[in-house]
């Protein structure tokens, strides 16, 4: 690995293009925030492209019908309109065919060709009777972590009522872009058990978590209305999971300053979710209940049980930094060695890796790496250059777009337990990948 | 650039079969804001053009174009040298680049594909974002393509511009302006053709080829599956365009007629009939009549071997029922590789089919047959009052299915097994026969034990 330069953490990009990237755009991080939100109709604000990538993408990756509409931006619109007509057009259009949809939220965010053109699309409203939400998200800016995070705070700006007073049981989650549905499901869950009445934002736990039902894809199904989002000022607390919900948590307060906010970079991993239960037991005073007690006691089990393996194991990381934190810190609490984490964009949080090599970059800059790893936690791309390569390298599947597995929505990573299963996962993978090695030798 | 004329001369295509019942002028449909569902032009191009392998593919736009779209579709190559098709090149552009212009950092990664993987040429798609900017893309593709001395190919199919069907025919346009004509080929035959609009999805053009070799049919290029570019640049020798399973590169056929006087025959190779028949009318459309013989004989000996091999699959399949809903050719293709298997299809969707497709499976269904023109409120009730045994739809409708407790097949999701040419029968057999099989429809429709009973 000498003789590979070294690529430093920059804002700035350190060649004209990008080979194999692993970047996403900022409206897809947007309207996957939107389907996290009860009866919500996300709408891509851009050439029917745009929306109709991002649907194919997630249908792929979840198995699931995808609710997403478009504007459908034609020539003339792009030259002529300033945004409203489009918009306008495409909501009477898609109520007026299906009749039996009621949307109760348009979710709509920009993309990089209604941004070029300089759309003005905050007047919308005033024309609707449906309760409508705007998010700028130039796909030539940012990442899908971003591009989700701006559509929390959006909805917190644009929605929640100023208020002074707080409810002491109310809590409000703020996960990153790379938390799944069950993941969600299970750090609600686990706050409810500290007695907080929990609400996350977005809150995906209802929705793209592979349930079967009767009239999918319409509408997004998150467990949060708009109703709901209006009152989420009276939250005593706000926890913000990942760097990226920081703006979010930042808009809340400007609601109300009464609010106490908690921030966690991510909660993997024994020292966190410590963290976390700290902070909860403190202001609920209440001890954890047993179950999460016994799982605190698992997840140590399980970094004795891994570590010899994974202590002798070198990792490469690709995907969101949000994600990406997390998963690293939890390598290296039981040993392992992180060569390299590559950044889907740049995020301060990245600072705070302590791995040899951090940068921003696509997987053409992760293949030297590749090459002297035991394992790589990346997404779906990253399998077919693995396989070209002459070493045995093992491959977990973490991070958009994950076309090879099912059951994505189901993946939990997160607290105790959920960090448990992932050393179990990533110390099973290893032991395949060095048995496979001696059999070869 | 792109420019109205063209759209307008494309949409307008006067060999194109939308056009029969609509009033002069009025061409193609324009995506209506909130109602168009598929992709767009630079994802038609995107698709009528990847599948070279031995090109890069360079995608100039912000982070969508790209980012969500490589290594999704299965149009797999032979090409012995690095495969492109499974790769993503994007000069991925940023704010700096909307302001100031992205031609330095367009011109600035072509030095680098060539530095680093010497394609045999290099396509630049422009987008919506580089598009509205004006970045002079056709500049630094001459200047790029003098500079290295290998074809730097413009295909100007901004998402704007309109649907899929239109990019496809622009990538069309470029492919004619800038390739074809541009070399001539080692040596040509009287049986030399161009397979046009196939991509090998799942490896559907292997199903047939070896047909085709077996005939003495030769395939000089293809656009593009399975394709080179070297090759797409002496289609200008070929006797005959065969078009295949599409209808948005008529125009490029139309004008290669024109220019190099080129006939051309539009095929699909779904189901036994249609396998024969495409065969048939290429060998015709080529005339020589030893070529025909040897066409009659190469499909009888295919047919009646296909015929044993479904014997047991019709035993199987005798009396059941379909009902399928799909969009555009699917809607007969499909229903035509059914009725080869003995399955009656009794309701098809025609809701997105043109007045061709229509005709066609309104021939194929027969009188009896229902086309659906909406089909997601038709087709519960057809299943009970035909009863029918199996849905074949997008994953929207498996509900249905399910209600009805009758067997599914997602035929809109991305397929892991050709279909095409005979043998694709046996593979579409194999997957009905799972789906028949499959207790898991009855499993899940069973209602949970605090449903009332």
């Amino acid at each position: 690995m000498e003789n590979v330069p070294k690529i430093e953490l920059s804002k700035h990009e350190h060649k004209p293009l990008q080979v194999n990237p692993i970047k996403l755009s900022q409206p897809m991080g947007s309207a996957l925030a939107f389907m996290g939100i009860k009866n919500c109709m996300p709408l891509m604000h851009g050439s029917q492209g745009c929306a109709s990538y991002a649907k194919v993408f997630f249908t792929r990756h979840y198995n699931e019908p995808i609710p997403l509409y478009n504007t459908s931006v034609g020539d003339i619109t792009a030259i002529l309109d300033g945004g409203d007509y489009s918009i306008l057009m495409a909501i009477e259009n898609i109520t007026k065919k299906n009749t039996t949809l009621k949307p109760e939220l348009i979710g709509l965010c920009t993309t990089g060709l209604t941004e070029t053109k300089g759309d003005d699309v905050r007047n919308v409203a005033t024309h609707i009777e449906i309760p409508y939400c705007y998010v700028n998200t130039p796909d030539y800016e940012g990442g899908m972590e971003s591009g989700w995070a701006l559509t929390a705070k959006a909805l917190i700006k644009q929605h929640t009522k100023e208020t002074s007073t707080i409810d002491t049981d109310k809590l409000l989650l703020l996960p990153h872009a790379s938390i799944q549905p069950i993941e969600v499901e299970k750090i609600k869950e686990f706050c409810e058990s500290f007695g907080f009445e929990t609400y996350a934002l977005p809150d995906l736990s209802t929705s793209l978590d592979g349930y079967l039902s009767q009239n999918q894809g319409k509408l997004g199904t998150g467990a949060i209305g708009i109703e709901e989002i209006r009152e989420l000022g009276t939250c005593a607390t706000i926890v913000s999971i990942g760097s990226s919900m920081q703006i979010a948590a930042k808009a809340l307060l400007e609601k109300n300053s009464n609010i106490l906010h908690l921030h966690f970079d991510h909660l993997m991993g024994q020292e966190k979710s410590d963290n976390f239960v700290s902070a909860l037991m403190k202001i609920r005073q209440n001890e954890p209940k047993a179950s999460i007690k016994r799982w605190r006691g698992r997840l140590q089990d399980a970094m004795l049980d891994s570590h010899f393996l994974i202590g002798s194991s070198h990792f490469v990381i690709s995907g969101e930094p949000d994600m990406c934190v997390g998963m690293c810190e939890l390598l290296q609490s039981v040993g392992g060695t992180v060569d390299a984490v590559i950044a889907t964009v740049y995020s301060s949080v990245l600072q705070t890796i302590s791995a040899k090599n951090v940068f921003v970059g696509d997987l053409e800059d992760a293949v030297p790496y590749f090459e002297n790893a035991d394992l790589v936690i990346s997404n779906y791309h990253a399998e077919r250059l693995l396989h070209m390569q002459e070493r045995h390298t093992g491959l977990i599947l973490r991070g958009f777009p994950n076309y090879e597995e099912l059951g994505n929505q189901l993946k939990n990573d997160q607290l105790y337990e959920g960090s448990t299963y992932f050393l179990f996962e990533v110390a099973n993978k290893l032991r395949e990948i060095k048995h496979h090695g001696n059999i070869n030798e | 650039m792109v420019s109205r004329a063209k759209i307008k001369e494309l949409m307008n295509e006067s060999a194109c079969s939308h056009n029969k019942d609509k009033k002069k002028g009025e061409g193609c449909d324009m995506p209506k804001p909130g109602m168009a569902a598929g992709g767009c032009a630079f994802d038609g191009a995107q698709i009528s053009l990847f599948p070279y392998a031995d090109a890069v593919h360079l995608v100039h736009g912000p982070q969508t174009c790209l980012g969500a779209s490589w290594e999704t579709r299965e149009t797999l190559s032979s090409y012995s040298g690095r495969n492109h098709t499974v790769m993503g090149f994007t000069t991925g552009i940023t704010t700096n680049d909307v302001i100031f212009g992205g031609d330095k950092r367009l011109s600035s990664s072509v030095d680098y594909i060539v530095e680093h993987y010497a394609p045999e040429a290099i396509f630049v798609y422009s987008t919506c974002v580089t598009a509205m900017v004006g970045d002079d893309i056709d500049m630094t593709c001459k200047k790029a393509s003098e500079k290295h001395a290998i074809p730097v190919v413009p295909v100007h199919a901004p998402g704007f511009v309109g649907g899929k069907n239109l990019g496809s025919r622009l990538a069309g346009e470029a492919v004619l302006e800038h390739l074809i004509g541009t070399k001539e080929p080692e040596f040509t035959t009287p049986y030399d053709i161009n397979l046009i609009g196939d991509y090998n999805v799942t490896g559907d053009m292997w199903e047939y080829l070896p047909l085709f070799e077996k005939i003495g049919i030769r395939v000089l290029s293809s656009l593009s599956g399975d394709g080179r570019v070297g090759n797409i640049r002496t289609a200008h020798r070929a006797k005959l365009n065969v078009i295949v399973c599409a209808k948005s590169l008529i125009t490029l056929c139309r004008k290669m007629q024109e220019n190099y006087d080129i006939p051309w025959v539009s095929v699909s190779f779904y189901g036994k009939r249609d396998t024969s028949f495409a065969i048939m009318e290429i060998v015709k459309a080529l005339g020589d009549e030893a070529l025909i013989q040897k066409a009659k004989e190469v499909i009888a000996e295919e047919e009646a071997k296909l015929e044993e091999k479904l014997l047991p699959y019709k035993k199987l399949f005798a009396g059941k029922k379909a009902v399928l809903n799909t969009g555009g050719n699917k809607a007969w293709s499909i229903a035509s590789g059914l009725q080869d298997l003995g399955i009656e299809v009794v309701a098809t969707s025609v809701r997105k089919s043109t007045a061709e497709d229509k005709e066609k499976a309104r021939e194929y269904l027969g009188v009896e047959g229902i086309l659906m023109m909406a089909p997601a409120s038709e087709q519960s009730k057809i299943i009970d009052e035909k009863n029918a045994d199996i849905l074949l739809a997008g994953g929207r409708s498996l509900y249905t299915a399910i209600k009805k407790k009758i067997s599914f097949i997602d035929v809109n999701q991305e397929k892991k097994v050709s279909y095409g040419g005979y043998n694709g029968l046996l593979n579409l057999a194999e997957d009905l026969k799972y789906a028949f099989s499959n207790p898991v429809f009855a499993n899940v429709s069973k209602k949970a034990p605090w449903e009332a009973q």
